[in-house]
Parts: C-alpha cells; sequence; structure tokens
C-alpha cells in the first residue's frame, strides 16, 4: 500500500524518445512484470507517447500533475 | 485501481485554485508582445500581422506539442505515428488553401512561371543531402528547427544549445553555397506539380492529397503491426458546480490540457494560409541564417555573395533582406512569446537542465546536422516541407522522405548512445 513500496524511475530532464525509450527498457527488464510503477518526468511529450507504450505491455495509466512542470504517470496492471 | 484506463484530472477541479504566478508571468508576456506589434506596425503593417500569427504559431506548437523530429523517428522507433498524422492533416488543409492563392497568382500554370513566394524548391543532389543530414540531425538533438526553437521558450536548456548548433552550421553552410551551387544546386530543376505534363492546378491538387491520404493509410498501418493505439482518454465528469469551476471548463482544455495533434494540424494549416496570404508560408530558417552570417561578419569573416540564393525563395532566400524587424525575423522570433505564452499558462514553464553531460553533444551535434542541412536545401521541417507539399512542390515530398531515411538512420545512432 504505502508509496515508499512502489518503484519510480525518474527521467526528470530527458527528453524524446529518452522517457518512453527508459520507461520500455524498464518495463522490459530490470521491472519486468511489476504491478505498479510510478515513472517522474518534466517533458509534457511523454505524457502521450508514454501512455501507448504502456498499454501495450498491459498497464493503465493514472497521470498526477506535481508541480510547475512535473507529472507523475502511475502505471498498474491491468 | 480505477476502470479508468487513463485519468488526467485535478484532484479537486471545483475547488477554488489561485491564480499562479506562471499565469501572471503570461498575461504580461501576452501584453508585452502585442505592445511589440504596435511598435512595428507603425513601420510596418505586415510584419506586425505575421508577427502576431507567429504568437499564434507558437502557441500552437507549444499546445499540441507539435514534433517533426518525433513525427519521423517514432515511426521507427515505436511505430507510432500520433504526430505524423498532425502533420498530414495540416499539409492536406494547407494544400487546398495554397492551391487557391497560386491559382489567383498564376492562373495559367503551364505558363512557365511560377507563384513567386510559395515554396516550389530545387529538387536534386542538395535535398535528398540535406534531407538525410536533417533527418540524422533532428533525432540525435532531440527536436527539429521549429521544435527546438519553442523548447527554448518552455525553458529546455538544451534546445538552446541546438539553435546554437543551428547557427553555426548554418554559418559553415554559407561558406561553402557556393561550391554546392556549382556543383549541384544550379543544374536542379524546381519541379512544380501543376506544370508537369497536363496535370495543371486538379491533378497536382489531387496527386498531393492522395499521395497525403496514402501515407496516412501507411502510418496507420504501422501502428496496427506495432499493436500500438492511442488510449481513450477516460475523463471522471464531475460537474462543474460553482462559477469557478464553469470558467475554468471552459479555459482548460485550451490553455491547460494539451491539445489533440489533429487539432494542432488544423491550426497549423490554416495559419500557414493566411501567412502566404499576407506574404509568404510558414519558414523559420531565414533569421537564423541572418544571424549565422552576422556572427560571420562579427568575427571578421568574409560572407561571400551567396550565387543564385535569392532566385530560389524558400526561407534561407529571403535572408538578405536589410533591416532587423523583417520578415524572417518576425516569424521566427514571433514564435518565441507564443510557446511563452502556452507554457506559462499552462504552468508548464520550467528551466529544464539535462542530467546527463552527453546530452548537450547531442544538441549542439544535431543542431550543426540541422543548420547545414536546412541551408542546403533551402529550409528545414517547416519551409522545405510542412509549406513545400502544399506548395505543390516536389520538393517537399523528396526532403520528406529524405528526413524518413535519415530519422531512420539517426534512431540506430540513439539506440547506441542510450
Amino acid at each position: 500500500m504505502a508509496d515508499e513500496q512502489i518503484p519510480i524511475l525518474d527521467v526528470r530532464g530527458e527528453i524524446c524518445p529518452y522517457p518512453m525509450l527508459k520507461t520500455n527498457e524498464a518495463l522490459d527488464g530490470d521491472h519486468k512484470g511489476v504491478v505498479t510503477i510510478d515513472i517522474l518526468t518534466d517533458h509534457p511529450p511523454a505524457l502521450s507517447t508514454v501512455p501507448p507504450q504502456a498499454m501495450k505491455r498491459g498497464y493503465e495509466i493514472e497521470i498526477d500533475e506535481l508541480g510547475a512542470g512535473e507529472w507523475r504517470m502511475r502505471l498498474s496492471k491491468i | 485501481m480505477t476502470t479508468d484506463s487513463l485519468s488526467i484530472e485535478n484532484s479537486k477541479p471545483n475547488a477554488l485554485r489561485p491564480i499562479s504566478g506562471q499565469t501572471y508571468a503570461g498575461l504580461t508576456v501576452v501584453a508585452l508582445s502585442l505592445l511589440t506589434a504596435y511598435f512595428i506596425s507603425r513601420t510596418n503593417g505586415d510584419v506586425a500581422a505575421i508577427w502576431v500569427l507567429s504568437n499564434l504559431f507558437g502557441l500552437t506548437l507549444q499546445r499540441s506539442r507539435f514534433c517533426f523530429a518525433s513525427a519521423f523517428r517514432d515511426l521507427f522507433l515505436f511505430g507510432s505515428g500520433h504526430n505524423m498524422k498532425g502533420i498530414i492533416i495540416g499539409m492536406g488543409i494547407s494544400t487546398i488553401g495554397f492551391a487557391a492563392i497560386m491559382h489567383w497568382i498564376i492562373p495559367n500554370p503551364g505558363a512557365g512561371f511560377l507563384p513567386a513566394e510559395a515554396h516550389i524548391l530545387p529538387v536534386g543532389l542538395s535535398v535528398v543531402v540535406g534531407g538525410v543530414l536533417f533527418g540524422v540531425g533532428m533525432v540525435i538533438a532531440g527536436g527539429c528547427v521549429s521544435g527546438s526553437l519553442y523548447r527554448m521558450a518552455e525553458g529546455y536548456v538544451a534546445s538552446w544549445v541546438a539553435i546554437i548548433g543551428v547557427i553555426i552550421g548554418l554559418g559553415a553552410l554559407t561558406l561553402t553555397w557556393n561550391w554546392w551551387w556549382a556543383f549541384s544546386i544550379s543544374n536542379e530543376p524546381k519541379v512544380w506539380l501543376p506544370s508537369v505534363g497536363s496535370l495543371g492546378y486538379t491533378g497536382a491538387i489531387v496527386i498531393t492529397l492522395l499521395g497525403l491520404v496514402a501515407i496516412y493509410l501507411l502510418v496507420t498501418f504501422m501502428e496496427y503491426k506495432n499493436g500500438l493505439f492511442m488510449p481513450h482518454i477516460n475523463k471522471k465528469i464531475i460537474p462543474a458546480l460553482n462559477f469557478d469551476g464553469r470558467v475554468r471548463a471552459t479555459l482548460d482544455p485550451v490553455f491547460k490540457r494539451g491539445w489533440p495533434i489533429a487539432i494542432g494540424g488544423v491550426v497549423l494549416g490554416i495559419l500557414g494560409i493566411i501567412m502566404y496570404t499576407i506574404h509568404m508560408p510558414l519558414g523559420v530558417t531565414g533569421e537564423l541564417m541572418r544571424a549565422s552570417q552576422l556572427g560571420l561578419g562579427w568575427m571578421g569573416v568574409d560572407v561571400p555573395v551567396l550565387d543564385g540564393l535569392s532566385t530560389l525563395g524558400g526561407c534561407t532566400g529571403r535572408s538578405g533582406e536589410p533591416g532587423l524587424l523583417g520578415h524572417t525575423f518576425a516569424i521566427t522570433v514571433g514564435l518565441l512569446p507564443g510557446a511563452l505564452i502556452g507554457a506559462l499558462f499552462a504552468g508548464e514553464f520550467k528551466l529544464r537542465l539535462p542530467t546527463q553531460k552527453r546530452r548537450y553533444v547531442q544538441s549542439i551535434t544535431g543542431g550543426v546536422m540541422m543548420g547545414y542541412a536546412s541551408g542546403l536545401a533551402v529550409g528545414c521541417t517547416i519551409g522545405a516541407f510542412f509549406s513545400a507539399v502544399p506548395s505543390l512542390s516536389l520538393s517537399g515530398w523528396v526532403f520528406g522522405l529524405a528526413m524518413a531515411a535519415g530519422a531512420f538512420t539517426g534512431t540506430q545512432v540513439i539506440k547506441r548512445i542510450g
């Protein structure tokens, strides 16, 4: 339940295509099969490029704005 | 776990949100930009109009996150055609408007004249080499020239570096242009589809639109093969109960949430048409070319007279125009406050520094490649592609295909960089 247990992939400071490249790498590699993972980004285009990639791998996405120009995408296994 | 596949919602949409500092800053930029337009209008009304239109151009790029680099790259990297579809829609709309304007200038396309301001550029080695080099450069830099320009305004430091690279690349091109001109460009034909055979305007429009539809279908097929689809955004419907909520419900789709890419394409297509009725189609490289030539002058380098460039049209051909506040200035620099306004109203402005040093190297290298290439091809993704295809010019298609080849090569490079 606690947020601390949810792994975080921090791709802040990265621009396209790295936010989704790294998300894909994580979902296909180190975090393969993870139930929930948080992706942190400050690159707005990532909000429309990461979700299709995550959905393809069976995740649903919830996006929260953390502050000026930063977002958290929470991917959860459907 | 919610049943929504994707939700982008504020936790309390009806709560009174305080007006943020970024919103006030955005209003200030709007006021300053309009003031600038007013001062420009006292000497040149057309340039003032272009300034305001370019503000809208920058705003549209920022709001719809229009990205040519992503359009080409993501097809190869992820099988995603998200941005490419927006570009195709925009070019389709511009094609209709451009054809009407060109028909008004040149009623008989077979008479041997070309509509002067249309982006009908030479077809040959220059556009192929330029397109491939540009495609590689924009993928390595993470954005094309227009993309880097609007990201400069959003606070991306790497984009500043990329634009500096573009200016350096244009300087290198300036010093080698006369060689290219003698070697190839002077012999390259400008192929304007309406004047080919008995095509006329009707044939040229039909071919162009069919070509765009074919690419749209191809892109859709690539998405299907990759099992990709844009997720439908399920919004939690919460009635806007109070006045504040109702006002925000009206403003948020425009100023807070990103625009659908198709809307971005439609608006850019229409802006291109309006821009052409005032003077010339969209193009952003001309002013950067001027900046690079000024820079060469300051360094004491003799800027050669560029053979034939002014006969080519396109945006770099305009860079020789005298005066600071010219058309190219209004288009290129006017884009910046527009994108800044978009970022500020959305609360997205942030100074973003790359975490890895090698991103700076990528930005400057990609920038130099794009600069050299856009000089060689007489335009970038905007001038030599987005404005050239609707000009019914064969060069736009060749540049696009060459960029695709370059972008494919670029994706192989960045996969290795990591």
